[in-house]
């Protein structure tokens, strides 16, 4: 049913205006965003694969239209798509239905735990969803910069509607620093529009790849334009220079907020980097610079995470380290190394979604989130601990857990790939994580209580256990049956890359 | 082609003495300016449509916003 | 050399981008950045319409009668107008979002300052 692949873009977008429409009701918000985001998954799980041309505007070469010119037959005219498409495949699918499955458990543990819903919260989940999903899917370039633009507008909204303590100074600051990103990038698809005269990324690829990687001149500007890209990318994914203004962005929500903050980064960054794995694989530098720039964010977000005793920023900024694993599998620059970096990303999206919603309910019971003013919670609540625990485990990559699994294939990548100096960079990233986390769950369980520590809840709910449940037991399986993921994402990958 | 470059100097002293003022006010005004300079820039490149959207977005409403947000704060800089 | 049209709007557009990446890096009030912000949106628009200028062309808008081919042959290119209608309306959008912050933030600090409003206290981890 191709239908149903705008419908994933299309359905969030109508869900949220509808909430914000109901915003007053509060029962009518809930059991309406309730619907919508166990909707959400299963339309990803229904669609099948395929590519939806929007207005049924096909490339000429699939319609049946005789008798056309040889001037158009015999260029790159005639297989061009005049059409924004989208495109469905396994990889995709893998990573929208996480995302849905994400925000399905952040929305339901904010419904449970909220006394009063807000309706502009939940039409930002929603907006958010559809515009990242909208990027994954997008074949088109213009179309992604748009729903970049609206990615990064949600993320600043949902830091708005928390109510964290100078969350405004965070969203005005990722605001400025966006408002130079977003130019940068659209500066460098135009330039990709200029010489090449579309800007659907199939045929950008095949006209960089046969035409312009010949000539030095084309291929500076080519350079250029990969250059500015590059910069709008690392703004929307947090990389360095930006690592810290997008670990703050974490901080300041709510936890609901930062699981789903953190879930749209991550498929942001997948997003842009797919698309410019294929537009710009010939490229020399291109391997190097994705690599140097993962490398630095893996170093800095971990040295960063040490230092911290909030730990929302710590997650935050272990986050931020564990994004640069991804790029580092694209970095190596071998179909078996970019399928470790993928499946690390999904299992960074699950992960750091469980340790934002299990240590949410620290926030819920104390009101705090300093490791200094905490102690001894381990008596409040036994199994989110435990859960909390194997979570951190998963991140640091103990097994049986998925984050080992794709964290070896990383490394096991980065050995055949011929880069040794990577791989114990990679080991050694993986122990600071783990000692790092070991840190904080001691400051925040097992020390004992401080006299001062007020509750201000005297209980979990249980909806966010439940949710942190499910998030491990995915964990769990990613960890023990990794072809579920990895299988999709080697063969999407195949037709990808050229 | 006298008329681009009387046009372009036009925006550009205009954007450079945005950013001179003390008086935010005059730079709301300034900024609105050099917007419709870009506009007709528009016009002269073969794109009508689009000097309609930025001579309405950025000579009008821009400016609007800007003298909004400077009542509702402070209207000289240094303050 | 020829100084064509399309040459010195593209120096226009760049002296534009400049002059933005100037006043949002260097200038200090709050205002001013946003305004240097807006024109870098704006040096980008007319980088992205000078690349569909044609020299001695018309604009691209179909009037009846008129012959289909010629006209495919003279007419600026449409499609990057399309999207420069989208990107000053994203553009417009940021801004009221960032004036609304900073309308906000004045309440808060008394001050326009980009200085005193975002320094980094809170970057360093530990505030105590």
């Amino acid at each position: 049913m191709n239908y149903l692949i705008p419908l994933m873009v299309i359905f969030p977008i109508f869900a949220a205006l509808l909430i914000n429409l109901f915003g007053k009701h509060n029962k009518t918000i809930k059991i309406l965003s309730f619907i919508v985001a166990i909707i959400l998954p299963l339309i990803t799980l229904f669609a099948s694969y395929g590519l939806h041309f929007f207005g049924g505007h096909k490339p000429l070469i699939d319609t049946n239209i005789t008798g056309l010119p040889t001037y158009i037959t015999s260029t790159n005219l005639y297989s061009m798509h005049p059409a924004i498409t989208y495109s469905f495949t396994p990889l995709t699918k893998v990573f929208i239905f996480i995302m849905c499955i994400i925000v399905f458990l952040s929305v339901f543990s904010y419904l449970t735990s909220e006394k009063k819903a807000s309706g502009s919260f939940l039409f930002l989940v929603f907006m958010g969803t559809a515009a990242v999903s909208a990027m994954i899917l997008s074949d088109d370039l213009f179309n992604m910069y748009v729903f970049f633009e609206i990615a990064a507008l949600v993320q600043t909204g949902i830091v708005i509607a928390s109510k964290a303590e100078d969350n405004y100074e965070t969203a005005l600051k990722y605001m400025i620093l966006g408002s130079i990103g977003g130019p940068m990038l659209l500066l460098g698809i135009t330039i990709l529009l200029a010489i090449t005269g579309s800007v659907n990324i199939t045929d950008i690829a095949i006209i960089i790849s046969t035409v312009l990687i010949k000539s030095p001149i084309s291929k500076a500007v080519v350079l250029f334009s990969f250059a500015l890209i590059l910069f709008g990318w690392l703004y929307a994914s947090g990389f360095p220079p930006f690592h810290v203004i997008k670990s703050s962005l974490y901080s300041k929500s709510e936890s609901y907020g930062s699981s789903i903050l953190q879930a749209m980064s991550l498929l942001t960054l997948v997003a842009f980097l797919i698309a410019m794995a294929r537009m710009f694989y010939l490229i020399n530098i291109f391997n190097g610079a994705i690599l140097i720039v993962s490398i630095i964010a893996m170093i800095l977000g971990v040295s960063m995470a040490v230092m911290q005793t909030d730990f929302r920023r710590m997650i935050a900024y272990l986050s931020v380290g564990e994004l640069g694993f991804v790029g580092l599998g694209f970095g190596l620059g071998t179909k078996f190394s970019m399928t470790a970096g993928l499946f690390q990303g999904i299992n960074e999206m699950i992960v750091t979604a469980l340790l934002f919603l299990g240590l949410g309910s620290v926030v819920y019971l104390t009101n705090t989130s300093n490791i200094r003013k905490l102690g001894g919670l381990i008596s409040k609540s036994e199994s989110m601990a435990i859960m909390v625990l194997l979570g951190g485990f998963a991140m640091a990559g103990v097994p049986p857990f998925n984050g080992f699994r794709s964290k070896f294939m990383i490394i096991h990548a980065a050995l055949l790939a011929g880069y040794p100096e990577v791989a114990v960079i990679a080991i050694l990233i993986s122990i600071a994580t783990f000692f790092v986390f070991v840190k904080a769950l001691h400051g925040i369980y097992l020390k004992p209580q401080p006299n001062d520590l007020e509750f201000v809840h005297d209980s979990i709910p249980k909806s966010v256990i439940f949710s942190v449940a499910v998030l491990t037991i995915m964990c769990l399986i990613l960890g023990l049956y990794p072809e579920i993921v990895t299988v999709p994402i080697s063969q999407a990958l195949g037709g990808l890359i050229i | 082609m006298i008329e681009v470059i009387l046009v372009i100097i036009v925006t550009l002293i205009a954007s450079i003495l945005t950013l001179l003022q003390e008086d935010l006010l005059k730079v709301a005004i300034l900024s609105g300016i050099s917007a419709v300079g870009i506009a007709v820039l528009f016009q002269i490149l073969l794109a009508p449509d689009v000097a309609l959207t930025q001579a309405i977005v950025g000579g009008a409403i821009t400016p609007v916003f800007i003298a909004l947000a400077i009542k509702k704060t402070q209207r000289m800089e240094g303050e | 050399m020829m100084i064509s049209t399309q040459l010195l709007c593209l120096f226009a557009a760049g002296a534009l981008i400049i002059i933005g990446l100037f006043a949002a890096i260097f200038i200090d009030n709050i205002i001013k950045k946003v305004v240097g912000l807006s024109f870098i949106e704006e040096g980008v628009n007319l980088f992205i319409i000078c690349l569909t200028y044609k020299e001695g062309g018309i604009v691209p808008i179909l009037a009846p009668g008129m012959n289909v081919n010629w006209f495919a042959q003279n007419a600026a290119y449409p499609l990057p107008q399309a999207l420069v209608l989208t990107s000053i309306v994203i553009g417009a959008s940021t801004l009221a979002v960032i004036l609304a912050l900073t309308m906000f933030l004045y309440k808060k600090y008394g001050s326009l300052s980009a200085h005193e409003i975002l320094n980094n206290k809170y970057d360093m981890g530990d505030e105590e």
